[in-house]
């Protein structure tokens, strides 16, 4: 095939482009040159067309034949620059001597290695079809547990309508039944505002007598500066801020609104220098760490599982403490309207379960809806992959992947495990798709994006993690392989057994 | 940047000390009794007088030395008479002894004294009080010192009892500075008549023309490591370099101040609205065009070289004559720079420099930043992630490509590391005020600092840089001396504390404090003596065969002559892309050519288009190096979108067209010691538009360069100079020429940055643009001839080996080439030099022709040939297709018509 006469780097299948006996054409047609103008080590077409054997056009192809390999095209700032690119060497025809010939050598190694590379796809290829099969009979079964929880939904709602129905009723027997004693408790408690009320401006006008040092039933500016207690900032002095604080613009003060604007302010303060109140800072502190590691913890549970079982549970749990903080305060009932409320409560209880039952359908009903729009490859191959884990360690850290899940990261040194992304998509491109998964919206790193993750997959025996590395500030990569890529069709299978020519 | 770390003038001693010192009449005269001329040199005595008294005793006696120096320059050194310790004298700014001129007095009569020059130039000493005025050619008074009575030296006195603790000691935050020997500082007043503008005293992030600084702080010299620096700053950063020059449509003149303490300047220029009227009706004849400035420092003695011009290109030249212009550098230097904080290991090295093949860009070296270190102790590699060095050099040299590594001068003190064993042992470190080894805080960890004014320091520091003493590295692994201003993370303004000590060689009878140096003496000189250290154990390790490249951060008087320098830690914002273009014209100007900023910024992220304006602006400036920070997204160019690395690719590859043009340049500045990049002023120094131009500016003679640091823009506003000579400036890209008259819209695209070639120029290219600037070593060349109106063009080119000192032995290209309508010549500068290049002309192409030739000859050896010609573009563009021309040997070109 090489003996066809063709200008240096020109490829067979463009052989024909290139006759000695006529003009050249530039490939985009834009110029005609003599024939001895090809090769001719200047470059007279804008494509570069003209030079495809020297390096006199920048946007120029030489294409190198690497008999007993893979042919190649390369840049033609490569020819001639002392480097060799072609396993042939052609590419450094000036010269010739300091490149030797390595094509077959290279040609051999890839041939055992296309052929190493068939055996393990083979052999991988029936572990892909068990995993076909596992797969294929997951999302059926899935499919039947969907169908069965759906009856299962129907009949719960069922249920759950008719404990409301029940439930209404008793409770509004149970309300009339406390009416009597919600009323007396309300005065109860009207009574009881009224008299810290009085208390409160009682106490109010002892201490505006103690500043009002004029005695005219107002307060000033000059009179609270003497007084101390309104240096809230403890600068030693009462300025204009802490002025404009408990006066709020006034100039000055009469009674009434002393007690309704400045006493709730004052009174902390005083509290506070009578040693009944002490400043919040101390206590705050540690529950506040507390509180901001609880929130983080949740962000964490959230991100890992954000499904709406979790919010589910959460407004159950609120459900339970109001029951419980009702029934605190119904010890006096008589007899009957006990019997009403314990009615009225039990028929509550069930309604909740009934709520429940429907509430756990429904989330099952989502997981499983949730799984079977997932796509776990082109034959299911990867669904009984879903949710299984594989760790992998290094010097510092442990890293662990849970299929369609997430990717953690833990130190040897310990500290909290890292989330490094959860499952976002199958992000090999066009070519191969289930060629790579891509984990994403891991923690974020200080100063700058989320952390995430892609795992390239590739053809094994086994499923496990062969590599983890950070390319990338928190971009992670995983090398993963398992027998569900061993797909001999698979184009980059096509590519790599079928490249020698 | 957190200003609360860096002191404010008033916050500093003697500035606020000195800056508020405005006398009437100066104290010091000179005693004319005393005065010799004695070969270049007078010298006198000066003395400070009580002028309170009636008695006029005399308060302090003084040594003057005025020396004329080549090239119209004089030195004026004012030192004390018998000072109680010798007064520290910078050490390594100069490039040796200055040449000396004639010296001959010419007149002495009324307490006036008239030098000369052998070139003519006059200096008129006035003795009381004392003034010196230096003269042009013309007579006219071009430069004065004293004027303005702020001449201060203030002598070392032992301390006195009950002596007020705040002159002897000082405290900013938590730091103290024990000042052992209390005040020292010198100051001196410098005008300028006829001047419009000063510029120079860089680092600063202000204009390139500076401002008059009487309403805020002096534009301050202090080497200083500054977190995210702030932009139009007369704040610190990380160099000083004291040269300050002026320039008017008169003439130009320039004051280098020899001094390498903390350095203040205030400058007032009388054509600035904001200078107080008073002050200029104190001018003589009400005219306004005079700037004044003023150098205050907090120790040594007053050295002041005076340089007369008269032109820009004059002073630039007499400045870089004194403290040296840089060598020509290794080739793949001037090439693209790829730098990350931090390649994390080799193979990620590997598929950086893999990439760039990939994606068909060229690059010529991959940076490595601390952490390829053992744990940051330097000449020491991190065995886990970096366990075959030497393999991963020659992956990269098989290329054509380098490596540069970081050596940063802090010693992590740490039991078991042979460098700070070897530096305790030894007593190697720096010390502290009680002479104990100072020890302070940088990227190891506990540090120690090597104290490279003692010359067993920096022998034994050469030669950790042997290959055999850094294993791994080879004559294409380069250097990064970071962090050298010292960046001391606890010490006061984030560097060394003022107290600390440095060798000085032992003399009899001097102990005490006599027996050392402070770092307040030597500061803004400490890295220089680092990188010096480096640049003598690059040339050891190679036995003086290979040119070494170091970049560096501090930066001082001199620092051209060892390194390249960058500007810093800035960020990925338009502001910091713009500035690039004022700091390093400065920087140029004041003798560091070798000058870029971080390409893409060091902090944030720069998105599409501003990387792109960076890629197109870095790849016209000296130093072409993209950098980033740690925390910050890669930003490779293949990671972003394939059409923003297709302009990427496009800049970089404009870059290595122009590469022997660069290369040229800096040989030419080797020789001519200009800048390489210049204010357009340099070569138009009477149009007064271009005085404050600082967003445009000239490569060599022949390009302009106006490089877009805006976002968004369709068009730009560009000044061609050069109206008055019918200067003609031709787009690079369509060879459109454009006659000069100012100022010009030019409209842009993100693909283009204005860039015109002067009519009347040759430029070489190279457009065969390979994987390194190494490979294309033997590439042909594309001739690029831009007629003025008399159809006539120059250039030159330089070829060498590219990385050796052979051409000191003459084994060298230097070609003029000149083309005239009826021949072209290529002709060799020195004849006895040659080199044995592979390289040919391949395309010549003439723009602006208006009558072709019909016939073109190639004159070569006893060849003659015809020569294939073709025309373009409107029909005044020739082409001259493959003239085959071997620019081993000369050649000529014949046209008839």
């Amino acid at each position: 095939q090489s003996d066809v006469p063709r200008p240096r780097g020109v490829s067979l299948s463009k052989a024909s482009l290139y006759s000695p006996t006529k003009d050249f054409t530039c490939f985009d047609g834009t110029i005609t040159i003599p024939f001895s103008y090809v090769n001719d080590d200047y470059c007279d077409c804008f494509d570069g067309s003209d030079e495809p054997g020297t390096s006199a056009c920048l946007n120029g192809v030489f294409h190198c034949t690497n008999a007993g390999h893979r042919p190649q095209n390369i840049p033609s700032s490569r020819v001639n620059d002392g480097v060799c690119d072609c396993c042939d060497g052609t590419d450094e025809y000036a010269n010739p001597e300091i490149c030797s010939n390595t094509c077959e050598e290279l040609g051999k190694e890839a041939r055992a290695e296309a052929l190493r590379l068939a055996e393990l796809y083979k052999a991988g290829g029936h572990l892909r079809l068990e995993l076909i099969e596992k797969g294929n009979k997951k999302r059926n079964e899935m499919a039947e547990q969907l169908s069965q929880l759906e009856n299962d939904k129907t009949e719960a709602e069922k249920i759950k309508a008719e404990k409301e129905t029940l439930k209404n009723d008793l409770e509004a027997k149970e309300n009339d039944a406390l009416k009597v004693y919600r009323e007396a408790e309300e005065l109860e408690k009207q009574k009881k505002l009224e008299e810290e009320r009085e208390k409160t401006v009682k106490e109010a006008m002892e201490h505006f007598e103690r500043f009002d040092s004029n005695s005219d039933g107002e307060l000033t500016v000059d009179e609270i500066k003497v007084a101390n207690v309104f240096d809230k900032n403890k600068d030693g002095e009462v300025d204009e801020e802490e002025v404009q604080f408990f006066f709020e613009g006034h100039e000055k003060m009469d009674k009434e609104n002393f007690v309704t604007t400045t006493w709730p302010l004052l009174k902390p303060l005083l509290m506070m220098e009578q040693g009944m109140f002490k400043p919040a800072d101390d206590e705050e502190k540690d529950p506040d760490v507390d509180g901001e590691a609880e929130e983080h913890q949740a962000d964490l549970d959230s991100e890992y599982e954000g499904n709406e079982e979790d919010a589910g549970d959460l407004e159950l749990q609120e459900d339970n403490e109001e029951q419980e903080s009702d029934s605190e305060h119904s010890s006096t009932y008589d007899e009957e309207t006990q019997k009403l409320v314990d009615e009225a409560t039990e028929a509550r209880r069930q309604y909740t379960d009934a709520e429940r039952t429907v509430r756990e359908i429904e989330s099952n009903i989502r997981n499983i809806k949730q799984n079977l729009e997932k796509d776990y490859g082109l034959q299911q191959e990867y669904a009984t992959l879903d949710g299984q884990c594989f760790e992998y360690e290094d010097k510092e850290y442990v890293y662990k992947l849970c299929m369609f899940q997430k990717v953690t990261q833990k130190s040897k040194n310990g500290g909290a495990e890292i989330g490094l992304g959860n499952w976002g998509e199958w992000a090999g491109g066009d070519l191969n798709k289930y060629s790579a998964m891509r984990y994403t919206n891991g923690v974020a790193c200080w100063n700058g994006p989320s952390r995430m993750t892609t795992v390239n997959i590739n053809c094994g025996l086994e499923t496990n993690i062969l590599s983890v590395t950070e390319p990338f500030r928190c971009e992670y990569k995983i090398e993963l392989s398992t027998p569900a890529a061993c797909d001999e069709s698979s184009p980059t299978q096509q590519h790599s057994s079928h490249d020698e020519l | 940047v957190d200003r609360n770390n860096f002191k404010t003038c008033d916050q500093s001693g003697f500035c606020k000390r000195l800056r508020a010192l405005k006398p009437e009449k100066s104290q010091y005269s000179l005693n004319v009794d005393t005065v010799i001329v004695h070969g270049n040199v007078l010298s006198a005595e000066v003395v400070t007088v009580d002028t309170e008294s009636e008695k006029k005793t005399v308060l302090w006696h003084y040594a003057l030395k005025l020396s004329a120096l080549a090239d119209g320059t004089f030195r004026v050194e004012l030192d004390e008479a018998d000072p109680l310790y010798p007064r520290y004298r910078t050490q390594l700014a100069l490039d040796g002894e200055p040449k000396p001129d004639g010296l001959k007095l010419v007149s002495n009569e009324q307490g006036k004294l008239t030098l000369i020059n052998s070139q003519g130039h006059k200096v008129i000493i006035t003795s009381e009080p004392l003034k010196f005025e230096f003269l042009d050619l013309a007579g006219d008074v071009a430069v004065v010192l004293n004027e303005n009575s702020q001449l201060l030296v203030e002598p070392l006195r032992v301390r006195r009892e009950k002596e007020d603790e705040t002159a002897w000691s000082e405290n900013f935050k938590s730091h103290h500075d024990s000042k052992p020997r209390g005040n020292e500082a010198v100051s001196l007043d410098i005008s300028f008549p006829d001047a419009d503008h000063v510029y120079g005293i860089p680092e600063h992030t202000d204009k390139f023309s500076l401002r008059t600084t009487s309403s805020g702080e002096p534009y301050r010299l202090y080497n200083l490591d500054v977190f995210e620096y702030e932009l139009d700053s007369r704040m610190a950063i990380y160099g000083a370099v004291p040269v300050l020059y002026s320039h008017g449509a008169k003439r130009s003149a320039a004051v280098f101040w020899h001094n390498s303490a903390e350095t203040w300047v205030d400058v007032v220029n009388y054509a600035d609205g904001t200078v107080v009227s008073s002050l200029v009706n104190l001018v003589t004849g009400g005219h306004k065009r005079r700037v004044d400035a003023r150098f205050m420092s907090e120790s040594g003695i007053i050295d002041a070289f005076v340089m007369l011009g008269p032109s820009p290109s004059d002073v630039f030249r007499q400045y870089a004559t004194l403290t040296g212009p840089a060598p020509i550098p290794p080739k793949f230097s001037l090439a693209y720079h790829q730098s990350r904080w931090n390649y994390v290991d080799e193979a990620d090295v590997r598929g950086v420099d893999d990439n760039f093949d990939a994606h068909d860009i060229p690059a010529d070296v991959v940076w490595l930043d601390i952490e390829y270190t053992d744990r940051k102790k330097y000449f020491t590699w991190d065995a886990e992630k970096f366990p075959h060095p030497a393999e991963m050099v020659a992956n990269l040299t098989a290329k054509g490509r380098k490596l540069v590594v970081i050596i940063d001068p802090h010693i992590k003190r740490e039991a078991g590391y042979f460098l700070h064993e070897d530096a305790t042992d030894n007593g190697y470190y720096v010390k502290d005020k009680d002479g104990k080894d100072y020890e302070g805080w940088c990227w190891p960890g506990s540090s120690s600092y090597l104290d490279f004014f003692n010359p067993v320091v920096s022998k034994y520091y050469a030669e950790r840089y042997r290959f055999e003493n850094f294993p791994g590295t080879s004559k294409d692994v380069h250097i990064w001396n970071d962090m050298n201003e010292p960046s001391v993370f606890n010490g006061p303004e984030i560097t060394m504390p003022k107290d600390c000590r440095h060798y000085k060689p032992p003399q009899d009878g001097q102990d005490g404090l006599a027996s050392f140096w402070e770092h307040r003496h030597v500061h803004n000189e400490y890295g220089l003596w680092n990188i010096r250290a480096t640049h003598d154990g690059m040339r050891l390790r190679s036995d003086h065969k290979y040119r070494p490249f170091i970049l560096t951060r501090s930066t001082f008087a001199g620092t051209q002559r060892y390194a390249a320098v960058w500007t810093g830690d800035n960020a990925a914002e338009w502001g910091f892309l713009a500035v690039s273009v004022p700091m390093c014209l400065s920087l140029a100007a004041s003798g560091v050519s070798f000058c870029g900023s971080d390409v893409g910024g060091f902090f944030k992220y720069p998105e599409a288009e501003l990387m792109t304006r960076w890629y197109q602006a870095g790849a016209f400036q000296a130093f072409f190096r993209a950098h980033s920070h740690i925390e910050t997204k890669r930003r490779e160019p293949w990671l972003y979108d394939p059409a923003t690395a297709a302009l990427l690719r496009d800049a970089n590859r404009r870059r290595y067209a122009l590469i022997d043009y660069w290369y040229t340049l800096f040989y030419e500045h080797s020789i001519d010691k200009l800048p390489v990049m210049r204010p357009l002023f340099q070569h138009y120094p009477k149009e007064e538009e271009t005085f404050t131009i600082d967003d445009q500016y000239l490569l060599g003679d022949k390009l302009l360069v106006r490089p877009v640091v805006e976002p968004g823009v369709s068009s730009v506003k560009v000044y061609l100079p050069g109206a008055a000579s019918h200067t003609l400036w031709y787009d690079v890209d369509t060879y459109q020429a454009h006659a000069a008259a100012g100022w010009l819209n030019q409209p842009v695209t993100i693909s283009k940055i204005p860039v015109y070639q002067r009519g009347g120029s040759i430029v070489p290219r190279k457009e065969r643009v390979r994987r390194s600037s190494a490979l294309m070593a033997d590439d042909p060349y594309t001739l690029i001839v831009a007629l003025d109106h008399n159809k006539t063009a120059h250039g030159s080119l330089y070829i060498d080996d590219g990385e050796t000192y052979e051409y000191r032995n003459n084994k060298y290209i230097y070609a003029k080439i000149a083309f005239e309508p009826n021949v072209m010549t290529y002709t060799f500068v020195n004849d006895q030099a040659s080199y044995p290049t592979r390289s040919w002309v391949e395309r010549i192409v003439i723009a602006g022709i208006k009558t072709p030739p019909k016939t073109a000859k190639l004159n070569q050896g006893d060849k003659q040939v015809p020569l294939q010609m073709t025309l373009h573009k409107g029909n005044d563009v020739l082409v001259i297709r493959k003239p085959g021309a071997i620019m081993a040997l000369s050649w000529s070109i014949a046209f008839s018509y």
